[in-house]
């Protein structure tokens, strides 16, 4: 080798002399990350307000009683909402972009249950002399009882039926929520100290002027129980009848004599349930409906369960008129359908083709719609034969009368009225309390639109965000390749056959450790867990731990390259403009 | 511990008993196995190592590198063209002096595609600064597997190692797995010169004016030319403890022999039955395996050379417009001996594409040697049918 070294010694890898401390890389940067917990679609959809991606953060971490209080902060029924809410929550669920929707629902009817096994400490603020009447114990009335008994007042329910619960129990049947689940999560309501009166009708058994009289403020919560009518001919035949007065029937446990053949005429969730209940009583079942599958409003299980046991489905089908045999009605005359252009609610309106058939039937049950009938006693209360008209915070036209629920214009869902009843607590407490904060305070109360928060508007929230945004995490937000795909685990139901032949609940839910595992499905929207992925891909190595928990940036060395938003699985980094 | 396995499940063993401590590979036909072994290790528990999945060879390269610059011991494997698209990265652990210790399962270079073995793919990555060793049996690859990073922590050079693809890398043999623990005293945990870290961090591998430049090119050169003597010890060791060594080339009944066949790879073992039965009829012939191929053992090879009359080098490869790249650079290596101690040599390209180089092909590069009258420039293209 006649090679030589250079004129000095030079090491074997080039490393720089000093610490690469003393360049300041964060002068580089035009924009900086930011740890900002966003909404997550759940929490922004749900119309009772829950902190669902909160309770499972909670999961995720084992912390079970703590995430049952969480749900309870906002929803006083989770057993039955776990069983029969419609669930929006999971056709929001980011989820469905890497392998389907977490099955929020069976999270929630686990903790519901849990709740019953173990109850959570009752919570009540301090006590407040107001005292509040609501008029019935539907959803609405035992939200709107149950949040103000937690802000500490004095609160009566007023039942006209012999026993709580409303719709929940005249509507629903009991394959569907069984009745001790709901008395259960009712007691826990009347144990926050809300008393409940049942057997007394306001208006006849008290006069609503009493009512306002003795009482501070006043919640109407009195649903909605009339079927809205066919409006053509041969309605009046016996054996036409409303589908709500029939559930109510069945569901007080009689066993109405139907015949053999029952026609439902209308698609939502009352219609669902009139279909599923005749097969229940032995007769063979026919829904006719004006539009589609797609276009009808009742629950997707629903239609699937009815299908499931046996229910026919005739679409397209408008009802004209009756016929009948010996004064009984024998067969519905209907008008085909064709689907034309969207209406006001977005769906493809039914247009008529002209062409007539017949639909035999023994029963026919008429489940188009509801409307809440309230006689009004309050002239100066403005509303509609939709239902009376409510403010943001449930108040009607007139002073310190609030309304929630299906009596209202709004939604008719029970998360709906759950939601309903919540804002007219808030709005009643804000009112008596004479705090009157602008919009901006309310709207910190949601997630994004969403509904209010009781865990915030009671100071209570034990969920810190971090400077949260309040927009809505979408899937291009998330990095899915972060998260392994996991089979959503699906409800085990009671074999068809078997369903159909009793009223056992036939959605039997996950077992606790299966909904364990669901809630381990939950991505976190927006929300940081703490997972590293920032701190492992940071090329500058500009984040650490923060003392106390999260993660602290060395603005100094961050050059604002953007990686660790880009790489954070959940859409909790923001990258600014701001220079620091 | 006796064990069957295939070559590249060897490779796996090998790893495992360095306790490597960061994989990254990207998984390519017919090395996938070594993959798929260590990422099972891995997984078990049976190797706790980081295995960095990476969406490309270049990355899995970049892996390795930067972890290798923790101090950590680190391993990858490839083939063909991930090898090649590594290229650039082969480079930087070169030049960056890092021990990195890879597989390459010898496949032909495409296109044409082709899935079979051939060396075009390694020795295309001759001057990027790493060792060469060519393995012929699993057994030689379990051990060279462990004492390559041996020879790459000494000298803080990378090194490759060679297995001809489906020969070797799907052939299952007997193979005995050295001790544990006797592996752990041969072989302690990787102390490395400088180290990335970010409690003392400073920059690695940036620029380095022309002043400086070539005297870092010189140590590199420098410790590249120690790997022959190194490993010899690093294989005096092994020997001692585990009773097995290989050499960095290996004569095989060389002795008056009038005839050498210089080999590497797989293509050795049917070369020795070849020279045996060669023997049996009194014939004066051997084989000369050629293990390592960087650095280039000239020395060895002028000796081992000497005053042998004909030589006849094999070359499973092909410097296209040149020739077999083996027989190329023994020319070059036999160049300084004096006229009349130096070989006849008649190069021959054979084997290509994972073409069978049975022992009648090797017989006719023995008749067509002996025919030779005055070696060719141009080296013989066996069985080709243009």
């Amino acid at each position: 080798m006649t090679t030589t070294p250079g004129p000095h010694a030079v090491p074997q890898v080039a490393m720089s002399s000093t610490s690469t401390l003393v360049t300041r890389t964060g002068s580089w940067k035009y924009q900086m990350p930011a740890y900002h917990d966003r909404v997550a679609p759940c929490n922004a959809r749900c119309p009772v307000g829950i902190d669902i991606e909160g309770y499972m953060n909670l999961l995720r971490e084992g912390r079970v009683d703590e995430a049952r209080d969480l749900l309870l902060t906002e929803n006083p029924l989770p057993a039955v909402t776990g069983r029969v809410c419609h669930h929006p929550c999971e056709n929001a669920c980011n989820r469905h972009a890497l392998d389907g929707a977490v099955a929020i629902h069976a999270v929630e009817r686990m903790l519901g249950d849990l709740a019953h096994q173990r109850p959570a400490p009752v919570v009540r603020g301090t006590p407040r002399a107001e005292r509040v009447a609501v008029v019935g114990s539907g959803p609405a009335g035992l939200a709107c009882g149950y949040h103000l008994a937690r802000l500490g007042y004095g609160v009566t329910i007023f039942e006209s039926a012999d026993a709580a619960g409303g719709m929940l129990r005249l509507g629903i049947p009991e394959y569907r929520l069984r009745r001790d689940v709901l008395d259960r999560d009712i007691a826990r309501v009347a144990a926050h100290g809300v008393e409940i009166k049942c057997g007394v009708r306001v208006g006849t058994d008290i006069a609503w002027s009493e009512l306002t009289k003795s009482f501070n403020a006043v919640c109407i919560s009195t649903g909605a129980h009339t079927s809205r009518a066919l409006g053509v001919p041969g309605e009046d035949l016996a054996g036409v009848r409303p589908g709500l007065a029939f559930l109510r029937e069945v569901n007080s446990g009689k066993r109405p004599a139907l015949g053999q053949r029952v026609l439902v005429v209308g698609g939502g969730n009352t219609a669902m349930d009139c279909a599923r209940s005749a097969m229940r009583l032995g007769a063979k079942v026919t829904v006719a409906y004006r539009r589609t599958r797609e276009q009808m409003p009742a629950i997707k299980e629903e239609i699937e369960d009815a299908m499931r046991e046996g229910a026919e489905f005739v679409f397209l089908a408008n009802p004209l008129s009756f016929n009948e045999t010996n004064g009984r009605v024998s067969a519905m005359v209907c008008e085909r359908m064709a689907l034309g252009e969207p209406d006001a609610s977005g769906r493809r309106r039914p247009v008529p083709t002209g062409e007539q058939f017949t639909l035999e039937a023994d029963t026919v049950l008429t489940a188009i719609g509801e409307s809440s009938a309230l006689q009004n006693f309050f002239p100066d209360v403005e509303g509609s034969d939709s239902g009376l008209r409510v403010d943001a915070l449930g108040g009607t036209t007139r002073d310190l009368l609030y309304a929630s629920g299906d009596v209202t214009d709004l939604e008719r869902t029970v998360a709906d009225a759950l939601g309903a009843g919540k804002r007219a607590a808030i709005g009643i407490d804000r009112h008596l309390r004479h705090h009157h904060g602008d919009t901006a305070e309310l709207n910190a109360l949601r997630f994004a639109e969403g509904n209010l928060s009781a865990a915030r508007w009671s100071g209570r929230d034990p969920i810190r965000r971090t400077a949260p945004l309040n927009t809505v995490v979408k899937p291009d937000d998330l990095n899915f390749t972060q998260f392994r795909r996991v089979e959503r685990h699906a409800d085990p139901h009671l074999p068809s056959d078997l369903a159909a032949q009793g009223f056992d609940e036939v959605n039997a839910g996950l077992s606790a450790a299966d909904a364990m595992d669901e809630a381990q499905r939950c991505l976190n929207c927006g929300v940081c867990t703490e997972c590293d992925v920032c701190l492992i891909f940071c090329p500058d190595a500009a984040i650490t731990h923060a003392e106390g928990g999260a993660y602290v940036v060395a603005m100094d060395y961050c050059k604002g390259c953007g990686i660790c938003a880009a790489e954070c699985p959940r859409g909790a980094i923001t990258m600014t403009q701001d220079r620091p | 511990m006796k064990k069957v396995m295939v070559g590249n499940h060897a490779v796996a063993w090998g790893v495992r008993l360095a306790r490597v401590e960061v994989i990254s590979a990207y998984p390519i036909t017919p090395q996938t196995q070594v993959v798929e072994k260590l990422s099972e290790m891995c997984a078990d528990g049976t190797l706790p190592a980081r295995f960095i999945k990476v969406e490309s060879e270049h990355s899995a390269m970049a892996a390795v590198i930067g972890a290798s610059a923790t101090g950590v011991r680190t391993f990858t494997a490839s083939s063909s063209h991930g090898l090649l698209y590594m290229h650039e990265m082969l480079h930087w652990a070169g030049g960056a002096r890092l021990p990195i210790v890879m597989v390459d399962v010898n496949r032909a270079v495409g296109a044409p595609w082709n899935i079979w073995t051939d060396q075009n793919d390694s020795l295309s990555q001759r001057d990027t600064g790493w060792v060469q060793l060519y393995c012929e049996h699993n057994q030689e690859v379990v051990d060279t597997t462990v004492m390559a990073f041996k020879l790459a922590e000494a000298l803080d050079v990378p090194v490759m190692l060679m297995l001809d693809g489906f020969y070797l890398s799907h052939t299952a043999e007997p193979v005995d797995i050295p001790d544990q623990e006797m592996v752990d005293r041969f072989l302690p945990k990787r102390e490395a010169p400088y180290r990335l870290d970010t409690e003392h961090p400073h920059a690695f591998g940036g620029l380095v004016k022309p002043d400086a430049y070539m005297e870092m090119r010189w140590l590199q050169q420098e410790a590249l030319n120690h790997v022959p003597e190194t490993l010899a010890a690093i294989e005096k060791d092994w020997q001692r403890m585990f009773g097995r060594s290989y050499g960095a080339i290996e004569a095989y009944r060389a002795q008056d022999a009038e005839l050498l066949l210089v080999t590497s790879g797989t293509v050795t073992s049917t070369a020795r039955a070849v020279v045996d039965a060669r023997r049996a009829q009194g014939e004066k012939i051997g084989v000369l395996k050629v293990k390592m191929f960087r650095p280039f053992p000239s020395a060895l090879l002028r000796d081992a050379l000497r005053g042998v009359p004909r030589v006849a080098v094999l070359d499973r490869n092909v410097s296209p417009g040149h020739g077999g790249i083996f027989a190329e650079e023994l020319r070059s290596a036999l160049y300084d001996l004096p006229d009349a101690e130096r070989p006849e040599l008649f190069g021959f390209v054979l084997g290509l594409g994972g073409r069978d180089i049975t022992p009648a092909v090797i017989d006719d590069v023995i008749a067509q040697t002996r025919a030779g009258q005055v070696p060719s420039r141009e080296d013989l293209w066996v069985g080709v049918n243009p």
